[in-house]
């Protein structure tokens, strides 16, 4: 008995031992470099010279009532929110089908969805490049089809952020709706058809009600990935039309300005970080609920 | 019109919507491709005339050859490293009684809520002072972090399906703690370590926002070079060397459906 007591300890020992290297990479390598910003944001800065003794709030009072950043604060979450709202129109539908067919081409409609996820993110930007150009493929289909006369702007401002993005996020919101449609019980939808409701009862008081932690988890998912993407914005925004990351970007490339980008990167992560935590909280109540 | 019809036809009109939406997943794909192979010097859908020459432009260009195996080599270090991490955490998570586990999880996965661009600005600064900045050692530390919440994931799920038992007892049938996991645990876990590499690997391989501020002047990954092509202006190369790199990740995607059932992991 005593053996096995001093065998447990030992291997409890050896679960920390293994524990020790990725957690020291986090420290050192994750919380110590996020840790080392936050004085950072609270410096002054001297157009010319860069970072200035003392303290002050002035960077986060900027960012928070200056008109210039509220307007790119707003304009990101906007984007944020419409971005979610199309990826959750489109890839309702089509996670609907993708869970329930019973296609023997199912697992090759499955990759067909992760195929652009696994492509690198610049190549599929610059696809939308070559679409949505004053004489790319959208505007010469709809010269071609008579529908407009001289080519409408695509790049450099909201629509076209907003297809390049819904393109870009959708498969997430698909995926995180597959499994949770895969996972409803059919039986509860049977007896609400044998019950006498028709198709479109049964979908909007059954199936749809039992899939909205899929809706909620998929939502707060595109909503975060869509206002820290820096990629996308910055080819698409080009260095004029900006949001929240491209801004942050500037602000350490460009104009060396630390203390203010930095002010602005914990803005972004208290949107990020904080929306996911609501969110599983939320989730945890919803499926307690349950 | 009788219920079954219309049943039917409700069917029908859902697989069509979804043949849309699949088709606008794959439209950028589609007309990449198509633009790297015009024989004009300007982007231009569907291609004027037809040729290579994007490609031998693309094969000849040492930088971007550099790059692309600068990529590859980093992304193989970073998931060999990524996989044997997070075997250790997960493999401790699972089977050990270790204080605190969810707090542990939760910081391990923390790297995928915060945005890549924030980890990169702090990296920046974090590296200038630390004199990392720039070298292949700042790049693998900051790449496991982000790939570690994916190794970790997919071991940790694979763990779950695996019996602890079975180790427990070739331990007691005198096997050392090697020999033990190697010959009970790791062949269970092995399509969980697969898919978590996967992950790492793109992950590694697809990054921009947080290599691009620590990568400095000696090295140059693949993507930050098209990257930067692109913000001085697109020619057919840059859809060129796109279409390779598409072509890459289906063969990529093809093998690691054949291999591990990759789309259940997705």
């Amino acid at each position: 008995m005593s053996r096995r007591g001093s065998l447990v300890k030992r291997l409890d020992r050896s679960g920390l031992g293994l524990l020790s290297p990725p957690l020291l990479l986090l420290l050192v390598v994750f919380l110590l470099p996020l840790l080392a910003m936050l004085p950072t944001s609270f410096q002054p800065y001297i157009p010319g010279k860069g970072i200035g003794q003392g303290f002050t709030i002035e960077h986060y009072v900027k960012a928070l009532t200056d008109s210039y950043y509220l307007e790119i604060i707003g304009r990101t979450l906007a984007l944020g929110t419409i971005v979610t709202l199309t990826c959750l129109v489109l890839g309702y539908p089509l996670a609907f089908f993708l869970a329930r067919t019973q296609s023997r081409w199912r697992p090759w409609l499955m990759l067909l969805v992760v195929f652009p996820l696994l492509l690198n993110l610049v190549v599929r930007t610059f696809g939308w490049i070559a679409l949505l150009a004053n004489r790319g493929l959208v505007n010469d289909t709809l010269i071609a089809l008579g529908l407009i006369e001289t080519p409408i702007k695509l790049l450099f401002n909201f629509s076209g952020l907003l297809i390049a993005l819904s393109h870009i996020f959708l498969p997430f919101m698909v995926l995180v709706l597959v499994g949770v449609i895969r996972n409803l019980p059919r039986d509860v939808e049977d007896a609400a058809r044998t019950l006498g409701a028709g198709w479109a009862a049964t979908f909007f008081r059954v199936t749809l009600p039992l899939s909205l932690p899929g809706i909620l988890a998929g939502s707060i998912l595109v909503f975060v990935l869509t206002v820290s993407a820096l990629v996308t914005p910055r080819l698409l925004g080009g260095p004029t039309y900006k949001v929240m990351s491209t801004l942050i970007y500037d602000q350490f490339l460009q104009l060396l300005n630390w203390p203010a980008g930095a002010a602005l990167s914990f803005i972004l992560t208290a949107i990020a970080v904080g929306l996911i935590s609501l969110s599983s909280g939320l989730a945890r109540r919803m499926g307690a609920g349950a | 019109m009788s219920a079954r019809s219309a049943e039917r036809w409700r069917a029908r009109g859902l697989a069509a919507f979804a043949a849309v939406i699949l088709a606008f997943l794959m439209l950028p794909v589609v007309v990449v491709v198509l633009a790297s192979f015009t024989n004009t010097s300007y982007l231009t859908i569907p291609p004027k005339g037809l040729t290579l020459r994007w490609y031998e432009a693309v094969f000849n260009d040492r930088e971007y050859i550099d790059a692309l195996w600068f990529s590859l080599i980093l992304a193989v270090v970073v998931t060999a490293v990524s996989i044997v991490l997070g075997t250790m955490a997960a493999y401790a998570l699972s089977r050990r009684q270790v204080p605190a586990s969810a707090a542990i999880t939760g910081l391990l996965m923390s790297p995928l809520a915060f945005p890549g661009v924030v980890i990169g600005v702090a990296l920046l600064q974090y590296y200038t002072l630390t004199g990392l900045r720039g070298g292949f050692i700042g790049l693998l530390l900051a790449h496991l972090v982000i790939t570690l919440p994916y190794t970790v994931r997919t071991i940790l799920a694979s763990m779950a399906g695996a019996d602890a038992e079975i180790e427990a007892a070739a331990r007691v049938l005198g096997a050392n703690p090697w020999v033990a996991f190697w010959t009970a645990t790791l062949p269970v876990i092995r399509p969980g370590l697969m898919a978590g590499g996967l992950f790492a690997f793109i992950t590694s391989f697809d990054n921009v926002p947080v290599t691009i501020f620590i990568l400095g002047t000696r090295h140059m990954t693949l993507p930050v070079k098209i990257f930067t092509a692109i913000e001085y202006g697109v020619d057919p190369s840059i859809a060129a060397l796109s279409t390779v790199l598409i072509a890459g990740t289906a063969i990529f995607l093809v093998l690691a459906e054949r291999w591990t059932g990759f789309h259940r992991f997705a």
